[in-house]
């Protein structure tokens, strides 16, 4: 056991500490609410993960570079409104086109995102708390005030969400959940084992010697912003096809949330490090704080929002005293067996 | 040697604006030599490497590879052709762990990270280079040699030709350095050019087939190592013309002894700082990079306390844990780095001279009274003879030389008893230099007292009432100026012989 407490890397501990966390939590409501487990707490949670864990793993790919993505909602609502107007219009459409068409729509705002962060040079929080205000008004203006309604859209896209895939345990696992966590571990799969993606985490880490090692720094961060714009485009389309129902105002706060899932999930807002598997994991945090909250009488719903904060301050900052420490334990750890070798190696 | 070099300069030429780094350079690397390269600080070996590496363009010139010439446009260009460096300060990425940091560059590879095989060869890599290190580990917290055997690793992954080391052993221990000159041997060995940049002359006669002096941007000399003896290396090293405007001027030291360190430690960065400071008096303390003469002034401005030993300031013992304890026993530090530390480039003059001493400028409302602030600017300005229109300028449009004027009348305007200077005059031209010593004599006349920082010998001799050598974070000796000379302060300061 001692044993795979030293192997396992800070963001494995992460991950086990996260799961635990969750757990506890869930006991923590059962006890607390009446018939809290039931079927449609799974169902509820799972479904709001299915667009939860798209932008947060959006937002991961962002922070890993030692950026930030605030405009992530006002793309979220964009494009959940166009893609409404696009099938509402065009009914017989397929499918793949429409995803298609999401992840290009997003891609394109990431890309402005990008420019602007690689190549201007601009510091991200300004570009995109920016882009944010000009995109939601470019909706506004988009919309002309009026909202996609469910009547609009093809049943074959709002029963999506619904749809049973399997069920394991009595637990239905529905289409668009299992196609976000899909989408995440093929995402998780290209960040761990694709090389160009690696890069992420080296600009990340050390910008000046990602530089020195022959790394266009630049054209990584693009890529990552437009990657993140892309996913945040269906995370848009899922949103459409959950609520059927857009207004202007959709996806307004998802900045905030995908932040905190992502931080909760271990990324370091520093850049370098991280997991979107943990990205994942603190979505389900921060889902089923939020979906029990709304059932838990002793706390007004206008408490959801400062818990969630305190959430992020709870997290990252034991996060930062517990890192720093194991990794400091470690290299003194490291650091007595040199000693200890060279003294041996000292006496013949 | 009739060999085609691996690498050549071939008159090399770069200026930045109106500042020469680097002229008419001209050097050869053969395969399978160690080739040192030493200079004084500010010599243009920095700038050479840049230009090997790709990271500048030389303003003229030519850098062959393998007898052809090439333009280096960037790191990436340069890698690709076989060239790598390596620094003091080890390049790597702390968040990912020693298999990835060593082929994060890898060019040749697929699109598809094969971790096992990646694995195989980076152990293979390392244990070729003679290391024993995990390769699991995360870069963070690995100490400097294992990081520089991991750049030295991710060099050798990509088929390296020439091998820059830039002050590789300048942070290691001994043992770890000796270790470090074993991997450059079996390198070149391999038939690598080795490029070995150090200020310990003793291992660049250890480890150097051949050995190049620059100085002043300029090749002096290159000659194999068994011709060349330390004294000759030390006389091309300092050997320029001494101009007229560092003239000696007679030392204006009192009997009062204002500063008495004894044995002064900060454990693992100096030891041992041993010495008297008298009122009136120009103390310089000479030194290469690595000497940890920056060190000992941030110990006694209080910004890394000391973690033995003794301080009396004006007769009374004092433990220095804060700047501002410093500050308010009348002690002032100038840094050497004017962006980072010095001044605040877009502020105006005006508010950069009174940022220490605003608390004399408050109105009895507590603002700031401009007036007054303008008032001691402008008397300022006219005393330090600041080249500039006008006190509401920003700083950050003057030249070094004003600027480093600026930063001294900030801290004059305080009317410190102690004023350190960290390298007053580096990278300002030849007038400004000589406004500079005038105003720090001036300082001392007026019944202050100096401690000077400086990597410039002659300014050292001409400024300095003694001199106090320091080589990696031990005091070698104070010598008196009137006795010094360039040739014997860098002995001392390179370890070559021991202080009169």
């Amino acid at each position: 056991m001692t044993g795979l407490f030293h192997r396992l890397s800070p963001q494995g501990l992460r991950i086990l500490a996260l799961l635990a966390v969750i757990l506890l939590l869930l006991a923590f409501f059962a006890s607390q609410i009446d018939g809290y487990f039931n079927a449609r707490l799974f169902s509820r949670i799972s479904g709001s993960v299915a667009i939860m864990a798209l932008i947060a793993t959006a937002q991961t790919l962002v922070i890993l570079t030692r950026n930030i993505d605030l405009s992530i909602g006002s793309v979220v609502g964009f494009t959940a409104f166009a893609a409404g107007n696009l099938v509402s219009s065009n009914p017989e459409m397929s499918a793949l086109l429409l995803v298609l068409f999401c992840c290009c729509f997003g891609a394109c705002f990431g890309a402005v995102n990008g420019l602007i962060v690689a190549y201007g040079r601009v510091p991200s929080i300004i570009v995109t708390l920016a882009t944010m205000a000009i995109f939601r008004s470019l909706l506004v203006e988009y919309s002309d005030g009026k909202s996609i309604t469910t009547n609009t859209l093809p049943a074959w896209l709002t029963e999506f969400p619904n749809m049973p895939v399997f069920t394991v345990f009595g637990l239905e696992f529905r289409a668009a959940f299992v196609a976000a966590l899909t989408l995440v571990f093929a995402v998780h799969l290209a960040l761990t084992r694709l090389r160009p993606m690696r890069q992420f985490f080296a600009v990340g880490s050390n910008p000046e010697a990602a530089e020195m090692a022959g790394i266009d720094a630049r054209r990584v961060v693009f890529s990552a912003f437009v990657l993140s714009g892309a996913l945040a485009g269906l995370a848009g389309l899922m949103f459409l096809a959950r609520f059927g129902n857009i207004t202007v105002v959709a996806g307004l706060g998802f900045e905030l949330k995908s932040v905190a899932a992502a931080v909760v999930g271990g990324v370091n807002i520093f850049g370098g490090s991280g997991t979107v598997i943990g990205a994942l994991l603190g979505a389900v945090l921060v889902d089923v704080i939020d979906t029990s909250l709304v059932r838990w009488a002793i706390v007004s719903e206008f408490w959801r929002e400062a818990v969630l904060g305190a959430l992020i301050l709870l997290s990252v900052t034991t996060d930062t005293l517990f890192t720093r420490r194991l990794v400091a334990w470690r290299a003194a750890r490291a650091h007595a067996r040199r000693e200890a070798a060279l003294n041996r190696e000292a006496r013949p | 040697m009739s060999a085609i070099p691996t690498l050549a300069l071939r008159a090399v030429s770069k200026s930045f604006g109106m500042t020469v780094a680097l002229a008419d350079m001209t050097l050869e690397l053969f395969p399978g030599e160690v080739h040192a390269i030493v200079g004084e600080n500010g010599a243009g070996k920095s700038t050479m490497i840049k230009i090997m590496t790709g990271i500048y363009q030389p303003s003229s010139g030519q850098v062959e590879i393998g007898g052809a010439p090439v333009v280096l446009s960037g790191s990436k260009a340069a890698r690709l052709r076989g060239v790598a460096a390596i620094y003091q300060e080890p390049m790597v990425f702390p968040d990912l762990d020693v298999t990835e940091n060593i082929f994060i560059s890898a060019t040749d590879a697929g699109l598809i990270l094969d971790r096992r095989s990646m694995r195989r060869r980076a152990e293979a890599l390392i244990d070729r280079i003679g290391m024993t290190l995990d390769v699991d580990r995360e870069a963070r917290g690995l100490t400097l040699a294992e990081q520089q055997a991991v750049e030295i690793a991710r060099a050798l992954s990509q088929d390296v030709r020439v091998l820059i080391m830039d002050e590789p052993t300048s942070s290691l221990s001994a043992h770890e350095a000796a270790e470090l000159r074993r991997i450059a041997r079996s390198l070149a060995t391999a038939g690598v050019a080795v490029v070995y940049i150090s200020h310990r002359l003793e291992e660049v006669f250890e480890i150097a087939d051949r050995v190049t002096v620059i100085r002043d941007g300029r090749h002096i000399s290159t000659r194999p190592v068994s011709e060349v003896t330390p004294q000759g290396m030390i006389a091309d090293m300092v050997g320029r013309a001494v101009g007229n405007y560092f003239t000696k001027m007679p030392s204006a030291a009192q009997q009062e002894v204002v500063l008495s360190v004894r044995g002064l430690t900060r454990t693992g960065v100096f030891e041992d700082i041993t010495f008297d400071l008298h009122r009136g008096e120009v103390l310089c303390m000479a030194g290469l990079i690595g000497a940890r003469r920056t060190d000992v002034a941030l110990s006694l401005f209080g910004v890394h306390p000391a973690t033995a030993g003794e301080l009396r300031y004006k007769g009374q013992a004092v433990r220095m844990t804060s700047p501002a304890q410093a500050i308010a026993l009348g002690i002032a530090y100038v840094s050497e780095d004017r962006r980072k530390l010095g001044l605040a480039m877009p502020l105006p003059i005006r508010s950069n001279i009174s940022l220490a001493t605003l608390a004399q400028y408050l109105s009895p409302l507590g603002l700031i009274d401009r007036r007054r602030e303008r008032d001691t600017a402008m008397a300022y300005r006219e005393r330090l003879n600041i080249r500039a229109p006008d006190v509401d300028m920003a700083v950050g449009v003057l030249s070094g030389g004003n600027q480093q004027k600026v930063m001294l009348a900030k801290w004059l305007a305080m009317q410190p008893d102690l004023l350190i200077v960290d390298e007053p005059t580096r990278g300002i031209d030849v007038g400004a230099k000589a406004e500079v010593h005038d105003l720090i004599r001036a300082f001392v006349r007026g019944g202050g007292t100096a401690l000077v920082i400086s990597s410039d010998l002659p300014e050292v001799l001409a400024l300095g009432d003694r001199i106090l050598v320091m080589r990696e974070g031990r005091q070698m000796g104070i010598i008196d100026s009137a006795r010094a000379t360039q040739e014997g302060i860098m002995a001392v300061a390179t370890g070559q012989s021991e202080a009169a």
